[in-house]
């Protein structure tokens, strides 16, 4: 390498000198012809010893510097030192032209040097990019963020901060916070909190502030604040942040007002419904023996409400014969494990000796802790009791008096079967005491009307032995009995009764009746109780015969049927369901309790009573029990319309 | 000797048919039975006969329609009802209507003359 240094000690190897320098230097004459450069310049540069005595032209690193010629003319021109940013494809240089002269001679040329910036570059370009990703970030975000300095003037704020508090960033450029916002963030400990954060003694506790805003109205905020220190700065600042919670406020405020309305008309909806309905609730925790009662529970037991419930307590309520549900629970517990649901049914002797019927259901849950846990209900069905009791009365009163109307019947009939030959006899006996007086006597006549005596004597044990058949047993028993016989014996009282109203009975009886089970005398009340049906509703027919049928035959497999078909009034479609109720009646003498008794006793016998219009004329009622179980038939062929059962 | 009155009887139980004509004869009356109204009607000696002796309840035509049935007819028999039922209530119904006397079943030989003399009487 030509050294163009002058004047200096050769002791200095200058050349090895500069070749230690990682800065690549260029010397170019003023004649743009490259002098010389160190080692730097041929490694990082690309320069090659063939460069040097060339013009920069040629060099192509040289070329590519925008505008070499006229700088280093300038520098030569001016003596002062130029410098500029050049790019070289990826690599960023700060080239620094420099007037170069040796000794006291003019300026023979410039010192090129290429300082690489290509890391401070790329970080600075990466530290600007995360500024200003970091900024665009900030200012999506709605809460208003502010930074300030820890005397807490403001230094920047996002986009919401400035938007929100409607300020600008030059008004509020170093303005202490608690001078924005008409001094909404004056309160009293903000300072202090500020001074015991920065000195780390505790964080800043979040702050709840009104604000009221131009537009928006009264806005409620929560005020936080974090210090903020970047490692190797001592320099601090303050994030502040805000965070608008109005909305979430009335929300909740809304939900906590709705939730406690419903809540409290839940509330009221189940004591109501407790109320009205007379049941009471309560758990109990079985293994604390923990019971809770609702307030109508202790209306029921007419305890003081709130008294604390023991079984003790409830001892004094529960009838001496009853056991409380507690109780029951406690055994069914004991006896099953527990977890099972059941009813109970028991009574309460209140201090005034009533008593109330008390209807419990339970059911048992087992809580968090897998602990078991009775929920119960508790009924006063008391009135529901009583009422049925009274209707159960009424209705053995009714069947009583429909009995009694029946017996009353029935002694009208007795009567005049007894009647009927007790005056033959007397007849044949004055007839019979007239001819042996006669003179001469008249034996032979006499011979006739003893015999007469004899036979209306005979007729009227009859009607005696039918009697006893009637009315000689127990009434409650059950027995296999032919249907046709009771329904003879009951043709044979009713006979003149119906014939003196003017009624013509045919009786059709099947031939091939198996027997029921049944209460004679009751299915022969029944009986007579239709028939009699049957003669009142044509009673006032005047037009077409009188025509009673009465007809008993084999239905299916399994019953027997017994219908009473008059040629009467009839009824109206709309009255077949209220015929069999108590108390209802077409006949103005009636008392209507005939069809309810007659029906409750079949139903007794698990068969059925109903009614239906004939074609023509009036109504057949009928019934049919299920014969007796050893006097079924044996289904030989079943026809698939009997397999499927009738309607 | 003056001819017999006559007692005509209807009544559908046999053993009344049977016996009461006998002691109506025994009476000195003539008796006549018949087992039902309509049978009555038809028989012809509606003019001959001087009293009824007439059953109540019976199959068809009752006592009582007879005697309704009679009075439609302007026939004037002294009627006599007997009846079995035993209901009080009927007596003063058909006296109301013109019956001489009804009488109970089983009735005594003396009620029935005591009823017979007023219903001849009457005729």
């Amino acid at each position: 390498m030509t050294t163009g240094f002058q004047g200096i000690p050769a002791a200095i190897d200058l050349i090895h000198i500069l070749d230690t320098i990682e800065v690549p230097i260029v010397f170019v004459r003023r004649d743009f012809v490259i002098a010389c450069f160190n080692k730097a310049a041929a490694d990082g540069l690309g320069l090659s010893a063939a460069d040097v005595g060339r013009t920069y032209r040629d060099v192509s690193v040289l070329a590519r510097l925008p505008r070499l010629e006229q700088q280093c003319r300038q520098v030569i021109a001016d003596g002062v030192e130029w410098r500029a940013d050049f790019r070289d494809g990826d690599r960023w240089f700060v080239v620094r032209i420099s007037p170069c002269s040796i000794g006291d001679r003019p300026i023979s040329g410039t010192v090129l040097t290429f300082t690489n910036v290509t890391a401070f570059r790329a970080s600075t370009d990466q530290a600007i990019y995360e500024r200003e990703f970091t900024k665009a970030i900030l200012n999506t975000v709605a809460d208003p963020l502010v930074v300030v300095s820890p005397d807490l003037r403001i230094q920047s704020g996002n986009r919401a901060f400035y938007t929100t508090f409607s300020v600008s960033r030059d008004e509020t450029q170093g303005v202490p916070l608690d001078e924005v916002g008409n001094g909404a963030f004056a309160f009293r400990t903000l300072r202090a909190q500020f001074e015991e954060m920065l000195a780390g003694r505790h964080a800043f506790q979040p702050v709840e502030v009104e604000h009221v805003f131009p537009r928006k109205g009264q806005r409620t905020l929560i005020l936080g604040a974090h210090p903020l220190s970047v490692p190797g700065h001592s320099q601090r600042r303050v994030l502040v942040t805000f965070q608008d919670i109005t909305a979430r406020k009335q929300a909740e405020a809304a939900k906590d007002l709705r939730s406690e309305k419903e809540l409290r008309r839940s509330e009221a909806f189940l004591t109501e419904g407790q109320r009205l309905s007379l049941t009471g609730t309560f758990s109990w925790k079985v293994a604390t023996d923990e019971i809770t009662w609702s307030e109508q529970l202790y209306r029921i037991y007419e305890f003081e409400v709130g008294m604390p419930v023991t079984l003790e307590l409830i001892r004094t309520r529960v009838h001496p014969e009853d056991v409380s549900l507690l109780e029951k629970m406690k055994m069914v517990d004991q006896a099953r494990g527990g977890s099972n649901d059941f009813e109970w049914q028991y009574r309460l002797l209140m201090p005034d000796h009533s008593i109330k019927y008390m209807h419990a259901v339970a059911h048992a849950t087992r809580d968090r802790d897998g602990q078991l846990e009775y929920i119960a209900a508790v009924q006063d069905v008391t009135v529901r009791r009583i009422s049925e009791e009274a209707l159960t009365r009424a209705r053995t009163e009714l069947a009583h008096v429909a009995r009694a109307t029946t017996l009353g019947t029935l002694t009208a009939s007795i009567a005049h079967e007894v009647n009927q030959p007790l005056s033959g006899i007397i007849t044949n006996a004055s007839t019979c005491l007239r001819m042996l007086d006669a003179d001469p006597p008249n034996v032979d006549g006499a011979r006739e009307t003893v015999r007469r005596t004899i036979r209306d004597a005979d007729r009227a044990s009859d009607v005696i032995t039918r009697l006893r058949a009637l009315f000689g047993r127990k009434s409650t028993t059950t027995e296999s009995l032919d249907l046709n016989e009771a329904t003879r014996e009951v043709i044979a009282l009713s006979l003149s009764e119906l014939q003196g109203s003017g009624v013509i009975l045919r009786a059709d009886l099947g031939d091939d009746l198996p027997l029921v089970t049944g209460d004679r005398v009751q299915l022969q009340q029944v009986i007579l109780n239709l028939l009699r049906n049957a003669a009142d509703a044509m009673s006032g027919i005047d037009d077409r015969p009188k025509q009673l049928v009465i007809r008993t035959e084999r239905v299916d497999d399994d019953g027997v049927c017994l219908s009473v078909q008059d040629a009467g009034v009839g009824f109206a479609p709309e009255d077949i369901d209220r015929m069999f109720d108590a108390f209802y009646t077409t006949k103005s003498g009636g008392m209507g309790i005939g069809l309810s008794v007659s029906r409750s006793i079949i139903e007794r016998h698990r068969g059925r009573l109903w009614a239906a219009r004939n074609d023509d004329q009036g109504a057949t009622f009928a019934f049919s029990i299920p014969c007796a179980p050893d006097t079924k038939p044996r289904p030989a062929v079943i026809e698939p319309e009997h397999a499927m059962g009738k309607p | 000797m003056a001819k017999r009155s006559l007692v005509s009887v209807v009544d559908d139980d046999e053993s009344v048919r049977e016996s009461l004509p006998d002691l109506l004869r025994e009476f000195g009356f003539e008796a006549k039975a018949f087992a039902s109204a309509e049978e009555f009607l038809a028989s012809g000696y509606l003019e001959q006969t001087r009293c009824l002796i007439l059953d109540i309840a019976m199959p068809g035509m009752s006592g009582q329609d007879l005697q309704e049935e009679l009075t439609r007819r302007r026939q004037k028999i002294p009627i006599v009802f007997i009846t079995a039922t035993g209901d009080e209530t009927v007596r003063p119904l058909v006296l109301e209507r013109g019956a001489v006397e009804c009488l109970f079943k089983p009735f005594s030989e003396k009620a029935l003359l005591g009823a017979l003399n007023a219903a001849l009487s009457v005729a």
